[in-house]
């Protein structure tokens, strides 16, 4: 292998871990960022959407929990996985915009301690039931077939298909986010918000209805990330929390509202991790995020992209 | 001798100028007003006397010292202190509580290495807060909880709370917003009696031209960042460039 | 406490104001009677808890032991409104700074405690002077991360110190003073007392953290706390340097997490590599809130509440398997509808039966 095509390899695989923080930062970040609320639940979303996908693409057979106590011994659709990735987004947006309008509008008023104990009850709620339902082993949520096996690239060579797809896929939605809150009136109301919601309401503009939206789209995208991320690991009832605190180093490190911060800081904080595997120090990889980001949050309060107004 | 002094002091905010080259300056016991209409850089400009923000350019001095440089607490620590537009108190405490903490604060300064001596060791921040509370009027409700307080006493104990750390000036910012007229009477009688018991050195931010009147010595009006007027009251009401100021701010 | 009476006296001659002197008193009053009220709840509750309520003296030691960390966490969480999701690091790190200093240096009981407790001070520095750069909501994400970081490190790069996955194995616990073994049994009258050694020294620990506790918030910083829970920019108008009583809070909640950590490895022998995952921040979270934010002695029931759920509940028909969904179920209930929590609800009784008298 040549260096460049090492350097290419780490990159690439650098992207595909980063892609799952990206999906779930770029979420928490508008969430955090428009509405000010923060969301300990956003790990419960990405569970639920690895969950659902699992049970809309396959039939999976349950061994412990409530459900095969009660006779449910195979559980599932068998749908497909093109057809999860089209309902489970669907679907976590709804709850997204459930939890809106029953969970978080609420507690605007109160304290930002009270939303994050809250929510983090919630999740808390969510995944034991899920537990106490099917029971806490791993499944493992089958790769697209149309997406499996090895394809060859310039100067790469083969790259897992299913890993690229994962790029692929993040990208395009992180754009089509990009796009609404920038170039639509909906992003405008967004943006303004982010910046100063009172002024925006003293103008007259009634902030309810994208803030609903906004919260639909946040979860919509963790949603994706579970069913995405799925195959590439085990799902278990823990893996929403696994995946909560790294989502939210990515949104502060790359600055809260800010989309280009969170792909950026998804993208440093994959490449990093794989790029410690690759050099033998496998140890420190999960280690050597957290370094990361200490040390720009040393540097920079505010995050790579955040703007100074942001910190108080 | 000079309390407060700014010069050029500026703040901009993007392309926006709040402030724009300000040279203003309070002598010792003297009451003055700042007014201006709504967007003239008011509260920027009490925000960057008080650290609150960064001025971009230009120097403020107090007590004939520059504060450039200062934590917010620090500057209130050299004796400026500040009362604010709602009536910032600590609601969930007592009336007493409230005045101790800003008691504690001034007798204290701002930060003791002290979690392990009990409170009752320091009688004195008990009896300056006590004298607060006696001087705004509150003492007898020292043990009602503070939110339970009605507005105009709300407001009474803020401005408490802004005594007790015994400043060598006073920032108010629109002290009667909200208030019934009885309220605000009784405000502008204490402020006045405060002022001549203390010989209390205030800058006061206000909307209500009667009050404004009632208690400057001098004002200074503010128009889009810049000084345009400044003197005792009677020459202010007389000047050309203030009424077009506020005409010119109402058609906008 | 010794200069206190003195102190008391001066102050009293100081002031001239009526009252005062029977204020004072009521407060030293109220000093000795937490701290009787502390003694006694120590010494009944094996009695109870093991007698009416299916628990046992090992879980009673655990509670007493969790709950010194709820009662710290509620000096930050509760007195000064910043939630902390990384204090599994304070504890975990002092229980394994407590292990292996029990294991190389020495397994003197109280030096074991003074180390363990000093490195979770240490920790506590360092970690809330950067988590504190940022206000709010960043508050709780950098703490959590931070936390998160120390799991990972003690997983494995650190695993020549910690052991890694297994946990710390080698935690050895010399005699008390060299005559009294904490995991043997009490002789003489000793005997009578309830719980055993174990029991008795622990609970003997938090009697004294409960007379600490209760001390530093009737300290001029339990007032201040609580100016920077309810307004913190006013606090900062006031003159006082609220980042430097933020960072306070947070050393003495961690101080009391060492306190706890460090007994937690002298308990069990034992220091599981889950007691530095985050999980362990969100128990001493629900504990707090499950028993009430801004009390003494909530955070304690709360300890209670949780541990005989996980540990008795969780051992019962039906309900058994359930009990960590019922606890969350709970813990939303407490938080949307009862904010001040068990202790809450029990000052609300005893203030309506009292109410009457007054």
């Amino acid at each position: 292998m040549s260096l460049l095509s090492q350097i290419l390899t780490i990159l690439l695989n650098g992207l595909q871990q980063g892609a799952i923080y990206v999906l779930l930062a770029v979420g928490l970040s508008i969430i955090l960022g428009t509405l000010k609320f923060v969301n300990f639940a956003h790990g419960a979303l990405y569970l639920l959407g690895a969950y659902l996908g699992l049970f809309i693409t396959t039939e999976v057979q349950l061994t412990n929990g409530m459900l095969p106590e009660w006779g449910i011994t195979t559980f599932g659709l068998g749908l497909g996985f093109l057809a999860a990735l089209l309902i489970v987004p669907l679907v976590t947006f709804v709850v997204g915009i459930v939890m809106e309008r029953f969970v978080a509008k609420p507690f605007y008023d109160r304290p930002d301690t009270d939303q994050i104990l809250v929510t983090f009850g919630l999740a808390v709620i969510f995944q034991e039931a899920l537990r106490a339902l099917i029971g806490g082993d791993s499944q493992s949520l089958p790769q697209p077939a149309w997406a499996s096996g090895p394809i060859a690239l310039p100067i790469i060579g083969n790259f897992p298909r299913w890993r690229l797809g994962v790029i692929v896929i993040t990208a395009l939605l992180v754009l089509f986010v990009y796009a609404l809150v920038e170039y639509t009136d909906f992003g405008l109301i967004v943006r303004a918000g982010t910046m100063d919601s009172e002024m925006v309401r003293l103008l007259g503009i009634r902030l309810d209805r994208p803030y609903l939206v906004v919260f639909g789209i946040g979860a919509a995208l963790a949603g994706i990330a579970g069913v995405v991320g799925g195959p590439l690991a085990n799902v278990n009832p823990n893996i929403g929390t696994e995946q909560l605190v790294p989502a939210f180093l990515t949104v502060v490190i790359g600055g809260v509202g800010k989309i280009e911060g969170a792909v950026l800081a998804g993208l440093l904080l994959g490449t990093l991790q794989v790029l410690l595997i690759q050099t033998g120090f496998a140890a420190w990889n999960r280690v050597g995020i957290y370094v990361l980001a200490a040390v720009i949050l040393l540097v920079r309060p505010q995050g790579l992209l955040g703007s100074e107004v942001d910190v108080e | 001798m000079t309390v407060l002094q700014t010069d050029g002091l500026t703040k901009r905010f993007g392309g926006l100028t709040a402030v724009d080259e300000v040279d203003m300056s309070i002598d010792k016991g003297e009451g003055v007003s700042l007014i201006g209409p709504n967007g003239a850089g008011k509260s920027t400009f009490i925000n960057l006397v008080t650290r609150r923000l960064e001025p971009s350019e230009g120097d403020i001095q107090f007590n004939e010292q520059s504060i450039l440089g200062l934590d917010p607490h620090e500057v209130v620590q050299r004796g400026m202190s500040k009362s604010f537009q709602t009536a910032s108190i600590f609601p969930d405490l007592s009336v007493e509580e409230n005045a101790i903490i800003a008691a504690l604060a001034a007798e204290h300064g701002s930060f003791r290495f002290n979690f392990l001596r009990h409170r009752n060791a320091y009688p004195e921040v008990t009896r300056v807060a006590d004298e607060v509370l006696e001087s705004v009027g509150l003492y007898e409700q020292r043990n009602a909880t503070a939110k339970n307080l009605d507005y105009g006493n709300k407001r009474r104990l803020e401005i408490g709370i802004a005594l007790a750390a015994e400043p060598d000036m006073l920032l108010m910012d629109e002290p009667t917003a909200g208030m019934s007229p009885e309220e605000t009477e009784s405000t502008v009688e204490l402020i006045k009696e405060v002022k001549e018991e203390l010989d209390l050195t205030f800058l006061l931010v206000e909307h209500d031209m009667e009050i404004v009147f009632d208690i400057s010595d001098r004002i200074v009006v503010l128009n889009r960042g810049q000084v345009i007027a400044q003197g005792t009251p009677a020459e202010v009401q007389d000047d050309p460039a203030v009424q077009d100021a506020y005409l010119g701010g109402a058609e906008e | 406490m010794s200069d206190e009476p003195s102190d008391a006296t001066a102050a009293a001659e100081i002031s001239e104001e009526a009252g005062l002197d029977g204020r004072l008193e009521a407060i030293q009053d109220s000093e000795l009677a937490v701290v009787g009220i502390a003694v006694v709840g120590v010494l009944l509750f094996p009695l109870v808890f093991n007698n009416l309520l299916n628990g046992y003296t090992q879980l009673a030691t655990l509670v007493l032991v969790w709950g010194i960390f709820a009662l710290g966490f509620d000096i930050l969480l509760g007195y000064t409104g910043l939630l902390s999701f990384g204090h599994a690091l304070f504890w975990g790190g002092a229980a394994y700074a407590a292990g292996i200093f029990s294991a190389s240096v020495s397994g003197q009981p109280v030096l074991v405690i003074l180390f363990g407790t000093l490195i979770a001070v240490l920790l506590a520095w360092i970690i809330g002077f950067l988590s504190l750069r940022r206000g709010g909501i960043y508050f709780a994400i950098l703490t959590l991360t931070f936390g998160q970081m120390a799991f990972y490190l003690s997983s494995s790069p650190l695993a020549f110190l910690t052991n890694g996955e297994n946990g710390f194995t080698s935690v050895s616990i010399a005699p008390l003073f060299g005559v009294l073994d904490l995991h043997g049994s009490l002789g003489g009258p000793l005997a009578m007392l309830p719980g055993n050694t174990l029991y008795l020294f622990v609970g003997a620990v938090t009697v004294l953290t409960i007379a600490l506790a209760n001390r530093i918030l009737n300290s001029p910083y339990g007032i201040v706390f609580k100016a920077i829970r309810e307004n913190e920019s006013r606090a900062e108008f006031v003159g006082l340097d609220v980042w430097r009583y933020k960072l306070m809070a947070f050393i003495i909640s961690a101080l009391f997490a060492g306190i706890s950590g460090s007994l937690f490895a002298i308990e069990g022998n034992y220091v599981p590599l889950s007691s530095l995952y985050w999980t362990t921040s969100g128990e001493v979270v629900i504990m707090t809130v499950l028993g009430g934010v801004g009390s003494l002695f909530g955070p304690l029931f709360g300890a209670a509440v949780y541990l005989y759920i996980e540990f008795i509940v969780s051992g019962m028909d039906v309900v058994g398997p359930f009990w960590h969904l019922i606890l969350g179920l709970v813990f939303v209930v407490v938080v949307v509808l009862f904010p001040d929590g068990i202790w809450g609800g029990v000052t609300a009784i005893r203030d309506y039966i009292g109410g009457e008298r007054r």
